[in-house]
C-alpha cells in the first residue's frame, strides 16, 4: 500500500499550519491518520501537500478553563477515554472515547480527526452535539467559534473549510449528570450501526432533564429532542423510560447497507435509546 | 557406555513451539522481507468491472514513466503464458474455460489482471499502473448462482454454458446402499430444506507475495504458498519450463486456511516478467487485492431431502448441490465439492444416499478449498437436518443422534458413501460434552428464560461430526480423476555429532510442524527434543512432497518421517552389532541406547552416528550413511469426529447474538502436542463461528465486491469469541501406527451448525424456522419479526397470547 | 441502484423542457461536474467528486439517448472512469416532464452504476451519497427553470 507522492511538512505552531494550508496547493491535514492515511494508500485521494499537526503541541491535551473544559484537536482517543477531567465533568465524551475502534487505532487517531472527518458512523460527534460542545476553528481570518449543533452539515463535512484547522473543542462543565453509550455493532471492532447516547440528571427517581443523540440514524449526528422532552419529569422505570423513547427515531434518515436496513435501524435507535437512558440515570434492570 | 536417565515421552507433551521465538522476535522470513540485488518490483492493473471486453489498452505513458523498466498486457504475455491450471476435472466431460494469467480479451470478475508494470521500485510500479488506460466494453454480469445456472446469459460463449460439470454419488450404484427415491418414498417423515454456504473470504494474515530470480542455473521462485512442490509441477506444466529448471522455495508463510493452496496468476506472471527481463522480481499484494483477487471459498446452494421414520431412525438423504465456482477454474476448484459428497451422511449410518452437485461459473473471483473444503458444507447440511428431524418429531436433538449413529462397536464401519471409518467413539464423546456443558442446566435456564418472556433467549446448539482427514490414499484419487496422489515424503539425516535432521514434504504455514516431527523423531531415535532440526518448504532441500493441506500433515507426513525414523534404526542397529559384535537381531533399541539382548552392553545413538560418520570400522558391504527416506501412500483416510456443544444468546430486541458457551469434545486420536492441538481447535472455532455469524463476501449485481475490506468483511476478534472448553476422548485412528487423525479443520466443520442449531433453537419457539448465514442481528431480528407477522396473519384463537 | 426524484416547477413545460435539453446548463448542475466539450448530442467531461478526505476525478463522455417532445421524455446516458483507474461510473437518467396546473412536474429516474473502489470501500454509503448528489444536480437544474437560487445544503 503505497500513497501517490506529496510534500510533506510537520509545522509546530497553528499559524504556521493555517499558513500552510493556504499555498495554493491541494494540501491535506494529518491529525491521527486513521481515516487519511488509509484513504491516501487506497489512492483515493493525493494531495501535493500533507500537513501533520503531530508536532503543535498547543492542539494537545485537557484542561479546565472556568466552568468549560477545553479539548485541544490533537488529543487523541485515548488520552479522552482515560482523562480524569473529563471523565467526571464529561461523562459521555469520555465514555465515547472508549468505544471507538481498538486500542491501536484509539492511540492514534484524535477528536479533532474524528469531527472534522465526520464519517455518520463516527461515534464522537453526538457525544459533543449532546454536550453543547463549541468548536474553535482558525482560519486565514483568525478564529471562529462554532456550536456542535452547526458544525456537522453533511456527510463527511463540517463547518471547517479547507483552508481552516479545528483546534479546540470547549465544553460546559456536566456535573452531577449520568452517562451512558449504547453502541450496537457485530463484532467488537467496528462502526456503529447504530448507537445511542444519553445525559441524565435525575433528581429523586425522577429524570430531571436528559439529552439523547443518536449515531448513524442520518448524514450526521442527531439529537432527539422529542425524547428528550418527553422524558423530562418522568420516573426511572422501564416503561416510562420505554414510552418516552418511543419516538427516538422520529425525525431520522437512516441508511440502508449491508448491516441492515433503515427500517432496522430505527427500530434500533429506540431500543438502544432508552437503554442509554435507563443506564445514564442509573437504573439497575436487565 | 553411558547409563541414560529415564527420559520423558516427548509425544504427548505440551511443548510450546519451537518455532515462535523466532517468529515473534521478527527474525521471520516472509517472502516479502526477500530482496534481492537489482530487483525490480512488480504491480498489477486490475478490472474493476465484472465481465467486459478488452478494447483497447494504452500503456505508453506508464511505459514512459520514471523507473518504469516495462509494462505487460495479456497480449504481450499470450504465447508464452498458457492457462492457469485445474487439475481436477470432476468429470470426462468438465467445461473447462481458458484461464490467462493476464486477461487478453474480456475479464470475467472484477479484480482481474489486466496489465502489469515492471520497475525499479514499488512505489514506481503503483504510481504506473495509474498511468494505463483501459477502455472496457461491458458485458452483463451474471453474480447469482441459481441465476447463472439457468443460462440466461452465458459467461464463457465457447463453453455454451454456465454449468462446468455435474457430478453424482449413488449409494444404489455404487452398492453401498439402497435407492434413495426409494426410501424416501417409504419414510414416514421427508423433511426439505435448502441452505445456503455463503461465500467466504480465506483472510490469512501474509498477503500474497513472490520473488522470482531468474539468474541462477535454476529460476527460484519464493512464494507465500501452502504447496511448493505442486507449484513447481504446475507451474512447469504450464509455462513448459523444464520442472528441473524450476526451484520453489516457500519462506515463512503466514497462514492459508487453503487459500495459499493454488497456483495463482501473480505467481505465474511474476515468472514471466523476471524471465523477460532478467532480473529478479518481486510482487506483493495488497490486502484489497487479497480480498477481490485471491479465490474464496464455500459458496454452494443445497437442496437437501431427508427420509425418516417417527421413531427417529434416518432412512435415506438426497442431495443437490449447486456450487459456484466463480469466473474460472482454480487449481482444486472444481472438486472442492465432491470432497463433501463422502461426509453428508456424517456419523450416520442410514442406508440410502443419493449426492449430484452441479459446477456453475458467474462473475466473481473463482472459489477453491477454505479450511474443511467441502467437509464444513456437508457437516452443516446433515447437522442442521438432524435438528430439523427432532424439531420435527419433537425429538431432543442428543436423542435423534443416538439413534442414528454408529455405535462404537460396529467400528470398522463402511458407509453409505462408501467409506471405511477406522474407529470412533461417538457415545464417549458425547457424553464427555455434555457433562462439561451441563446439559439439563441449560436446558432448565431455557426454560425459565422461555417462560419468564425474557428479551434475551437461550438455545443450545448441538453438532457432531465427523471429517475425512489425512488425504488421500492414492488410488482413491486417482478413482476421483484428481491430477495426483496423497502420498508424503520425509527424510532423516543423521549428522556426525548425532544430531538429526527431517526434511519433510509437507509445508507448514503456521501449524507448528517443526515442534510436532521434533517431538515424534526424539522419541523414536531417543534424542533430545533440541537436537533435532526440522527442513521443509524448499524444492531443493525437500526434493519431493504433496505439502499442506487438508488436516494430512500429520497423518500422512508424520507417518513418512516415521517410517524413515524406522529405517535409521534399522540402519544403525547393524552398525551398533557391529560395534558391540553382536548379532543384528540381538540388538535391542530403546531410549537413544543400542544394546545387546540380556546384557548390559550397549552404545548410544550418538556413538552409531559418529562411527557411521568415521567410517573406519563399519560391517562389511555397509553404505556408509544412517541417512534414509520414506514415502509413505495412506491405505485409508483417517476420521477425527467430535461432539460440539454452543449456548446461544438471542437478543430478541436487537438481533443480537452471543455465544454464551462453547464445548467441544473432540476425538482426533492419539496427540502429540496438546498445545498445538488446542490451538488449532480455537482457530478453527473462531472460523467456523465466523462463518455462522459474521463473514459474507457480498457483490452486488454489478460484480463489484462490497465486502473488499476489513471493515465490511467482518472477521472476529478475541472480545467477539467466547471462552472455549476445550477438551479431548482419544479413540486412535488403527490406519496408522501413530494413530493419529488430523485436527486442522475440527473446530471450522464442526462450530458453525453448533452455533446456527443453537440460534434457532434459542427462537424456533417464536415461529422462526431457517437464519440464512451469516446470522447478523438484523437477519435475526428480521426472522422473529417474520414470524411475528406471520403467526399474525395466520387464523388467530379468540384470546391473543 | 436506482433512484428516483420529483419536483415541480412553475414554468411551461416548455421552457423546462428548453433547459433540459440545454446540456452548458444541465451538466454543470452537477456538483463537481464540469463540460469540456460539446458536439451536438454528445459531449464529453469531468467530474470531480471530493467527500471528506476523498477526491475522485471521472472523465466521460455522455449524450442524449432519447428526445421526445411530445412525451416529454428525456434520456441522458453519461458514463467515465476515474483518471487513476479506481473505479466506473455509469448513469442513465431518464425525465419525464408533465405539465401540471401550476407549471411543470419533473420525475427523474436515474439508473446508476458505480464500480470499482467507491463502492468496495465506501461500506454501503454511496447509494446515501449519490442520492444526496442527485437531489443537488436536480436543486440546481430547477433554480436554472425558475431562475431562483439553489436551495439545500452545499
Ligand atoms: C480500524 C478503524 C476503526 C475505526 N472505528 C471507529 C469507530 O468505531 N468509531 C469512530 O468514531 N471512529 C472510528 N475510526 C476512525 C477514528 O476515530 C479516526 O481516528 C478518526 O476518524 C480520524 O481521526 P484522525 O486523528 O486519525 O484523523 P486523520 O485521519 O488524520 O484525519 C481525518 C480527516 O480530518 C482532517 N483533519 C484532521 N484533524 C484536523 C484538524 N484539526 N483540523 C482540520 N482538519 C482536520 C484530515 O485532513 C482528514 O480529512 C476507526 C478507524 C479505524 C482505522
Amino acid at each position: 500500500m503505497i500513497p501517490s507522492q506529496f510534500e510533506f511538512r510537520a509545522p509546530t505552531t497553528v499559524d504556521e499550519a493555517v499558513e500552510l494550508l493556504s499555498n495554493g496547493m491541494d494540501v491535506k491535514v494529518l491529525a491521527g491518520g486513521q481515516s487519511l492515511l488509509p484513504v491516501l494508500k487506497l489512492r483515493m485521494a493525493d494531495p501535493e501537500m500533507v500537513v501533520s499537526l503531530t508536532k503543535v503541541d498547543a492542539l494537545r491535551g485537557v484542561r479546565r478553563d472556568g466552568d468549560q473544559l477545553v479539548i485541544g484537536a490533537m488529543t487523541t482517543h485515548a488520552e479522552v477515554a482515560t482523562d480524569p477531567l473529563i471523565a467526571a465533568h464529561a461523562g459521555l465524551v469520555g465514555k465515547v472515547a472508549g468505544t471507538i475502534a481498538d486500542p491501536q487505532v484509539r492511540n492514534r487517531g484524535t477528536i479533532g480527526g474524528a469531527v472534522v472527518h465526520a464519517d455518520p458512523a463516527g461515534d464522537m460527534g453526538g457525544a459533543l452535539l449532546a454536550s453543547d460542545a463549541q468548536m474553535t476553528i482558525a482560519g486565514p481570518t483568525g478564529t471562529r467559534t462554532v456550536p456542535a449543533a452547526e458544525f456537522f452539515v453533511d456527510f463527511f463535512t463540517t463547518a471547517v473549510d479547507e483552508d481552516e484547522l479545528l483546534t479546540e473543542i470547549r465544553l460546559p462543565v456536566f456535573d452531577g449528570w449520568g452517562a451512558d453509550y449504547q453502541k450496537f455493532t457485530r463484532v467488537a471492532q467496528q462502526w456503529s450501526i447504530v448507537a445511542a447516547g444519553a445525559m441524565v440528571r435525575t433528581s429523586g427517581d425522577q429524570i430531571a432533564e436528559a439529552r439523547v443523540v443518536l449515531t448513524n440514524m442520518d448524514s450526521v449526528p442527531r439529537r432527539a429532542t422529542a425524547v428528550e422532552q418527553a422524558l423530562a419529569g418522568v420516573p426511572v422505570t422501564e416503561e416510562a423510560v420505554a414510552s418516552a423513547c418511543a419516538a427516538a427515531a422520529e425525525g431520522t434518515n437512516p441508511t440502508s447497507d449491508l448491516n441492515g436496513d433503515a427500517e432496522y435501524r430505527r427500530h434500533l435507535a429506540t431500543v438502544l435509546t432508552r437503554r442509554a437512558v435507563l443506564a445514564a440515570a442509573g437504573h439497575r434492570g436487565t | 557406555m553411558t547409563i541414560m536417565e529415564e527420559r520423558q515421552a516427548e509425544i504427548g507433551r505440551p511443548r510450546p513451539r519451537k518455532e515462535d521465538a523466532r517468529l515473534i522476535t521478527g527474525r521471520s522470513r516472509y517472502t516479502d522481507n526477500i530482496t534481492l540485488p537489482g530487483m525490480l518490483h512488480l504491480a498489477m492493473v486490475r478490472s474493476p468491472l465484472a465481465r467486459a471486453r478488452i478494447t483497447g489498452i494504452d500503456t505508453s505513458a506508464a511505459a514512459s514513466a520514471p523507473g518504469v523498466v516495462q509494462v505487460l498486457t495479456g497480449a504481450d504475455l499470450a504465447a508464452e503464458q498458457g492457462s492457469m491450471p485445474n487439475a481436477w476435472p470432476i468429470t470426462p466431460e468438465q467445461k473447462t474455460p481458458p484461464h490467462p494469467a493476464v486477461a487478453v480479451d474480456t475479464v470475467n470478475f472484477a479484480g482481474e489482471i489486466v496489465a502489469v508494470v515492471i520497475a525499479r521500485s514499488a512505489a514506481a510500479a503503483r504510481d504506473a499502473s495509474e498511468l494505463i488506460d483501459v477502455d472496457y466494453e461491458d458485458l452483463p454480469v451474471v453474480t447469482d448462482l441459481a441465476t447463472a445456472a439457468r443460462d440466461e446469459e452465458v459467461i464463457h460463449p465457447d463453453l455454451g454454458t454456465n454449468r462446468s460439470a455435474t457430478w453424482v454419488f449413488d449409494s444404489a450404484q455404487a452398492g453401498t446402499g439402497g435407492d434413495v427415491e426409494e426410501a424416501l418414498a417409504n419414510s414416514e417423515v421427508v423433511i426439505e430444506r435448502t441452505f445456503t454456504q455463503q461465500r467466504l473470504i480465506p483472510a490469512f494474515m501474509e498477503p500474497r507475495s513472490t520473488v522470482v530470480d531468474p539468474t541462477g542455473e535454476q529460476i527460484t521462485m519464493w512464494s507465500a504458498t501452502q504447496i511448493p512442490h505442486v507449484l513447481r509441477v504446475m507451474l512447469a506444466l504450464t509455462l513448459g519450463v523444464p520442472e528441473s529448471k524450476l526451484r520453489v522455495i516457500a519462506p515463512d508463510v503466514g497462514g492459508g486456511f487453503g487459500g495459499k493452496l493454488q497456483v495463482t496468476p501473480e505467481e505465474v506472471i511474476t515468472l514471466l516478467a523476471a524471465r523477460r527481463v532478467g532480473k529478479p522480481c518481486k510482487y506483493t499484494e495488497t490486502r484489497s487485492e487479497t480480498m477481490m483477487g485471491a479465490h474464496h471459498g464455500r459458496d454452494q446452494l443445497q437442496t437437501l431431502r431427508l427420509g425418516a421414520n417417527r421413531d427417529g431412525t434416518v432412512t435415506g438423504l438426497d442431495v443437490r448441490l449447486l456450487a459456484d465456482m466463480g469466473a474460472y477454474l482454480g487449481l482444486i476448484t472444481s472438486g472442492i465439492p465432491i470432497l463433501g459428497a463422502f461426509m453428508y451422511n456424517g456419523i450416520y449410518k442410514f442406508s440410502a444416499y443419493r449426492f449430484e452437485c452441479t459446477n456453475v461459473f458467474t462473475n466473481k473471483v473463482w472459489t477453491d478449498a477454505y479450511r474443511g473444503a467441502g467437509r464444513p458444507e456437508a457437516t452443516f447440511a446433515i447437522e442442521r437436518m438432524m435438528d430439523e428431524l427432532a424439531t420435527e418429531l419433537g425429538m431432543d436433538p442428543i436423542e435423534v443422534r443416538r439413534k442414528n449413529w454408529i455405535a462404537h462397536e460396529e467400528f470398522p464401519f463402511t458407509t453409505v458413501a462408501s467409506l471405511e471409518y477406522d474407529s470412533g467413539n461417538y457415545e464417549a464423546a458425547t457424553d464427555k460434552a455434555l457433562e462439561l456443558f451441563d446439559y439439563e442446566g441449560l436446558r432448565a435456564e431455557q426454560r425459565r428464560r422461555r417462560e419468564s418472556g425474557d428479551p434475551v433467549q437461550l438455545g443450545i446448539g448441538v453438532s457432531t461430526f465427523t471429517e475425512m482427514c489425512g488425504l488421500a490414499p492414492s488410488r482413491v484419487l486417482g478413482a476421483l480423476d484428481y491430477g495426483a496422489g496423497g502420498w508424503e515424503y520425509a527424510q532423516v539425516r543423521v549428522l556426525p555429532t548425532g544430531n538429526v535432521e527431517v526434511v519433510t514434504g509437507v509445508s507448514p504455514h503456521g501449524q507448528g510442524h517443526v515442534t510436532a516431527w521434533s517431538q515424534i523423531v526424539a522419541d523414536r531415535l531417543g534424542v533430545p527434543f533440541e537436537n533435532v532440526e526440522v527442513l521443509y518448504g524448499d524444492t531443493q532441500v525437500a526434493q519431493r512432497g504433496m505439502d499442506t493441506y487438508g488436516s494430512r500433515s500429520l497423518a500422512v507426513g508424520g507417518m513418512a518421517v516415521v517410517a524413515a525414523t524406522d529405517k535409521v534404526v534399522e540402519k544403525a542397529k547393524q552398525v551398533a552389532a557391529h560395534m558391540l559384535e553382536a548379532a543384528t537381531e540381538d540388538i535391542e533399541f530403546s531410549g537413544g541406547q543400542f544394546s545387546v539382548r540380556g546384557t548390559d552392553q550397549g552404545v548410544s545413538f550418538n556413538d552409531v552416528a559418529l562411527a557411521t560418520f568415521a567410517a573406519h570400522d563399519l560391517p562389511d558391504g555397509f553404505e556408509p550413511s544412517l541417512d534414509s527416506d520414506a514415502t509413505f501412500d495412506p491405505e485409508n483416510f483417517s476420521f477425527p469426529h467430535g461432539t460440539h456443544l454452543a449456548a446461544m444468546e438471542v437478543d430478541t430486541e436487537t438481533g443480537q447474538v452471543r455465544v454464551h458457551k462453547y464445548v467441544c469434545v473432540d476425538d482426533v486420536g492419539h496427540v502429540i502436542n496438546p498445545l498445538i492441538v488446542d490451538g488449532q481447535v480455537h482457530g478453527g472455532l473462531a472460523q467456523g463461528i465466523a462463518q455462522a455469524l459474521f463473514e459474507e463476501a457480498i457483490y452486488d449485481e454489478s460484480g463489484t465486491l462490497l465486502t473488499g475490506s476489513f471493515t465490511e468483511y467482518l472477521v472476529p476478534s478475541a472480545p467477539d469469541l467466547p471462552e472455549f472448553t476445550v477438551d479431548r476422548t482419544y479413540t486412535p485412528a488403527t490406519t496408522n501406527v501413530l494413530g493419529v487423525k488430523g485436527v486442522g479443520e475440527a473446530g471450522t466443520i464442526a462450530s458453525t451448525p453448533a452455533i446456527v442449531n443453537g440460534i434457532l433453537d434459542a427462537i424456533r419457539h417464536l415461529g422462526v424456522e431457517d437464519v440464512p448465514m451469516p446470522c447478523s442481528p438484523s437477519r435475526v431480528w428480521n426472522a422473529i419479526q417474520q414470524a411475528r407477522t406471520s403467526g399474525q396473519q395466520a387464523p388467530e384463537p379468540e384470546v391473543a397470547p | 441502484m436506482e433512484l428516483t426524484h420529483h419536483f415541480e416547477v412553475p414554468a411551461s413545460k416548455e421552457t423546462t423542457w428548453q433547459t433540459f435539453n440545454d446540456l452548458e446548463q444541465v451538466v454543470p448542475c452537477f456538483p463537481g461536474a464540469t463540460l469540456t466539450e460539446v458536439d451536438g448530442d454528445e459531449f464529453t467531461g469531468q467530474v470531480k467528486v471530493k467527500i471528506g478526505p476523498i477526491s475522485l476525478t471521472y472523465q466521460g463522455t455522455g449524450r442524449f439517448v432519447e428526445r421526445d417532445e411530445a412525451a416529454g421524455k428525456i434520456v441522458l446516458e453519461a458514463s467515465g472512469k476515474d483518471r487513476r483507474g479506481n473505479g466506473n461510473a455509469g448513469a442513465t437518467v431518464t425525465a419525464v416532464l408533465t405539465e401540471t396546473a401550476d407549471g411543470t412536474a419533473v420525475d427523474v429516474n436515474t439508473d446508476l452504476d458505480i464500480g470499482g473502489k467507491p463502492a468496495q470501500f465506501g461500506r454501503g454509503m454511496i447509494q446515501s451519497i449519490s442520492n444526496k448528489m442527485l437531489q443537488r444536480f436536480l436543486d440546481c437544474i430547477r433554480s436554472k427553470m425558475t431562475d431562483e437560487q439553489p436551495t439545500g445544503t452545499p
